[in-house]
């Protein structure tokens, strides 16, 4: 029997629009369930951020929801919420979103609030709310990265990975020392820099009136001014491959050793990028990849193993191994079989019936991601922010279908090698899970 | 401070437009030949169709000295089936672009798996060999109790899963079940073998206690035949239905520190058993634990996060740990989170206060006008994908609920009052019944803990 592709990837509807101050929106209908997605993708991330002031962009999203001129402190919260509709923030790398997904009658609620933060969110913005929300992102920090086991690795990778002034070093959760000194004068200058109507893109999923919605947002958004005080982010590019293994032994009170690695990959938005996606999926990602089979099944040395991507455009897209291991065995062993397995792959590529796998299990994470009005909204803004088109979103799963085995190989033999990783191995020091792949920090 | 003048046109905030009404959906119900319950529900849209099947092989079943069997044989079953290796059948799901996932919990053992609809035939086939005749490999149930015994050691050094398992030996008898690890101990997973996972499944599994919810857009399915071809094929024989026994605990006030020495964080789990679904009162508990600690605009937080800085989010919530048609089940009420270290005795102090300050107050209508429209009003998109609507389903039928029960919790929530709201929430709450436990550097907090006066504190080490 073939392999019959899901119905839905036919392709989402999609409306433009553009106001006179440069706030790109993008719409699509879908009338099944009585909801709408709003979410508002602002063109600034951690990249952004400068010496020093590591975490301001998270820290200001945070600030994003103490109120603006006619909401009040947590108003966002109080009114989304009130209205039967869930909302967040989240600062990545390169870009931060922010979205509400609301019943349909109460759309016009979403866009009017972020129409305010926009236009007037420094008629409220006060010391109070940036003492209270600094402590509240130091928590978030404490939380989420170190009191728990491994928690830095990522935030040690990236370092490792991305030179030192390299936009990329630091991650959008920030040092402690930058968090505390973060001034109040600086959130100011950051919302006066980059959130402006003209460094957003707006998009509106589900079920609207398109003609309605356009008018809404005329009348909510069209009076902000355009300003153009927004420096482009320092360059992002780096030589394909680093040259050289780096590596960095940490002796911490972990449960286990693990082996974690970083790869240089292609930047998101390349065919190569897409071949070495199928790569990571083909030997680390699920139950059938390779380094599972090799590491957990045969040689049982390990616990968990598996490759992760972090697709990134204004830089060289991540590669992240992780392997815990199991019992008494060695990094040794564990790094030897892994290397052995990234070598024979180089040689010979996916197997037909890897592909094919690799390429279903693409395809199923695509359609859980366009699954619901939220995940949609979130893909429009991604392809109009990062590759200036939205329209892209309905060919990205067709560019990875479309990929050969060759090209699989070919990347791996490239990319997947000894000198283009930066190697993280931890040793415990006596005895001490949780895994910290988060690219991006969510306001609540 | 310079004053900041907006130049943007400001219009009145908008009055939302008429609703469209929505309803929890309710599902089909059927029985296949061999005494499987199905209950299917469609919703057109949703490609990626969500199928959940409970067994009934409650952890309570296992033998005590074999605790993790129950685990140990659900992860067994994505090992093979007779027709596949354990490699071949996990290629094969993810060839259909499926998953499958199995865990073993205190009501049953719950099988999900989740496949375009357009590959359900394939998919539902390897579930159903899965659990009709799983190969249960002697050299897989060896690797899956290492795997189990290397987890362990990870979850002591987790604060939030070291803070669970105090707290369930602290507040359950040690004679329930419910008191020790779902997935086992060390001790009593290092016994289970291939023998023992085998006659786990012999004893439990069968298609006659065993029920399947499925979601999902089924136009143009003809489910009845497909489940009868697929799933129909799981033979064995019938046996009456397991039943729940009653939660033992004892939830009078005191203090557990589980030591860390170093730690920047205290992790908090403050818990008390109360009132299951079957409860008449349930939906006003829900209700009011929302408004202690559902959201970060509820009591917790607004002092916690949003005044105090103390911590990044708490929660209330109530979780059903066993249930049984004649209402003798109970939930686990919790607050939970984690603070910074030297903010511990502060936070736990203001929690107190503000837990007797809603039994002496109340609530206040525009709290609970808030949480309704919020509790009710996101329904369409908390339920907007298969999956969450199967998983509600699952719990319904695992719970020994009503199939109509969420839809009724919500027209019930839309009409309580705020005095109903009040009473569930202060009597699950109450503070001379809580059982705290603190995940955190003893040296540093214990002292201050002590000075608290909300119960014994005893120490542990992590």
């Amino acid at each position: 029997m073939a392999n019959p592709a899901p119905a839905s990837t036919k392709g989402i509807a999609i409306t433009e629009h553009r106001l006179a101050n440069g706030l790109r929106v993008v719409l699509s209908e879908d009338h099944l369930t009585p909801v709408a997605a709003v979410c508002l993708w602002y063109d600034v991330g951690s990249r952004h951020e400068v010496k020093g002031r590591t975490g301001l962009a998270h820290l200001f999203e945070h600030l994003m929801f103490q109120g603006s001129a006619n909401v009040s402190n947590n108003g966002h919260f109080e009114l989304v919420q009130g209205a039967g509709g869930s909302l967040n923030g989240t600062t990545s790398f390169e870009r931060t979103n922010y979205f509400e997904t609301m019943p349909t009658h109460q759309l016009e609620l979403a866009l009017w609030l972020e129409a305010d933060r926009m236009g007037s969110l420094l008629a409220a913005l006060d010391d109070a709310s940036m003492e209270n929300q600094r402590d509240v992102v130091k928590n978030e920090r404490r939380q989420r990265y170190d009191n728990v086991p491994y928690g830095t690795a990522f935030e040690k990778l990236t370092r490792l990975s991305y030179p030192e002034g390299h936009p990329y070093h630091h991650t959008p959760i920030g040092s402690m020392a930058d968090l505390d000194a973060a001034t109040l004068e600086d959130a100011r200058a950051f919302f006066r820099t980059y959130y402006a109507p003209n460094n957003a893109v707006l998009s509106i999923v589900g079920d609207f009136d398109a003609e309605q919605a356009v008018a809404w947002v005329e009348k909510y958004f069209g009076s902000i001014p355009a300003h153009d005080g927004k420096q482009p982010p320092r360059d992002g590019t780096l030589p394909e491959v680093i040259g050289q293994e780096i590596r960095e032994l940490v002796e911490e009170e972990v449960p286990s050793r693990a082996l974690m690695s970083a790869y240089r990959l292609p930047h998101d938005g390349t065919r190569e990028a897409d071949a070495v996606d199928l790569a990571l999926t083909v030997l680390g990602s699920g139950e059938s990849s390779r380094l599972y089979n090799r590491l957990v099944r045969r040689d049982r040395t390990a616990v968990s193993a598996g490759f992760g991507m972090l697709r990134l455009s204004g830089a060289p897209s991540l590669g992240w191994l992780d392997v815990k291991t199991s019992g008494e065995a060695t990094i040794e062993q564990i790094e030897s079989a892994v290397d052995e397995e990234l070598a024979r792959f180089a040689a010979e590529g996916p197997t037909p019936q890897e592909l094919e796998r690799a390429q279903a299990q693409i395809e199923r994470e695509w359609l859980d991601r366009l699954t619901t009005v939220s995940g949609r909204a979130d893909e429009l803004c991604r392809f109009a922010v990062l590759f200036g088109d939205p329209n892209l979103v309905n060919d990205a799963l067709a560019k990875v279908l479309d990929v050969t085995a060759e090209e699989v190989r070919a990347v791996a033999a490239a990319r997947l090698r000894p000198d283009n990783r930066a190697v993280l191995v931890y040793e415990p020091l006596a005895t001490a899970d949780a895994d910290s792949d988060n690219a991006e920090e969510d306001a609540a | 401070m310079s004053t900041f003048v907006p130049t943007m046109t400001f219009h009145p905030q908008p009055q939302p437009g008429t609703p469209t009404p929505w309803a929890f959906p309710a599902p089909t119900r059927s029985v296949l030949a061999n005494g499987l319950t199905v209950l299917h529900c469609n919703r057109p849209g949703q490609q990626l169709v969500a199928v959940d099947v409970l067994v009934d092989a409650p952890l309570a079943a296992e033998p005590t000295e074999l605790e993790g069997v129950a685990t140990v044989l659900a992860r067994a079953l994505n090992e093979g089936t007779d027709t596949l290796t354990a490699e071949e059948f996990a290629g094969e799901l993810e060839r259909a672009g499926a998953t499958l996932d199995a865990n073993a919990d205190h009501p049953c053992i719950r099988v999900a798996l989740e496949v375009p609809v357009s590959r359900l035939e394939r998919g539902l086939t390897l579930l159903a060999d899965a659990l009709r005749s799983p190969a249960l490999p002697e050299d897989e149930i060896e690797r899956l109790v290492a795997n189990r015994l290397d987890e362990i050691v990870h979850e002591q050094a987790n604060p939030a899963r070291r803070a669970a398992k105090a707290l369930h030996a602290e507040l359950f008898d040690s004679a329930d079940r419910l008191s020790r690890p779902r997935a086992g101990s060390a001790e009593s997973v290092k016994r289970i073998d291939r023998a023992a996972v085998k006659a786990f499944y012999d004893a439990h599994v069968r298609p006659s206690t065993a029920s399947v919810v499925v979601v999902g857009d089924l136009t143009g399915v003809d489910l009845p035949a497909l489940l009868e071809s697929t799933l129909g094929s799981w033979s064995g024989d019938r046996a009456e239905p397991s039943k729940a026994a009653p939660v033992t605990a004892d939830d009078s006030a005191r203090v557990v520190i589980v030591d860390r020495p170093g730690a920047v964080q205290t992790q908090l789990l403050i818990g008390r058993i109360g009132p299951d679904r079957h409860d008449p009162a349930w939906a006003a508990q829900v209700l009011g634990t929302y408004c202690l600690g559902g959201t970060l605009t509820s009591r917790l937080d607004k002092v916690l996060r949003e005044e105090k800085g103390y911590t990044y989010g708490v929660r209330a919530f109530a979780q059903p740990l066993r249930s049984a048609a004649d209402g003798s089940g109970r939930a686990l009420l919790a607050i939970s989170g984690s603070v910074d270290t030297a903010s511990t005795a502060p936070a736990l102090a203001d929690t107190w206060t503000i837990l007797r300050t809603l039994a002496a107050e109340g609530l206040t209508d525009a709290e609970r006008e808030e949480a309704v429209q919020y509790l009710v009003g996101v329904a369409p998109l908390r339920y907007e994908t298969a999956g969450s609507v199967a998983s509600t389903l699952a719990d319904q039928v695992e719970q020994h609920l009503a199939d109509d029960f969420q839809a009724e919790v919500y027209r019930q929530m839309a009409v309580l009052s705020t005095q109903a709201a009040t009473d569930a929430v202060v009597s699950g709450f109450l503070p001379e019944r809580l059982v705290t436990v603190l995940v955190g550097d003893a040296s540093v907090i214990g002292e201050q803990v002590r000075e608290l006066g909300i119960g014994e504190v005893t120490v542990i080490s992590s």
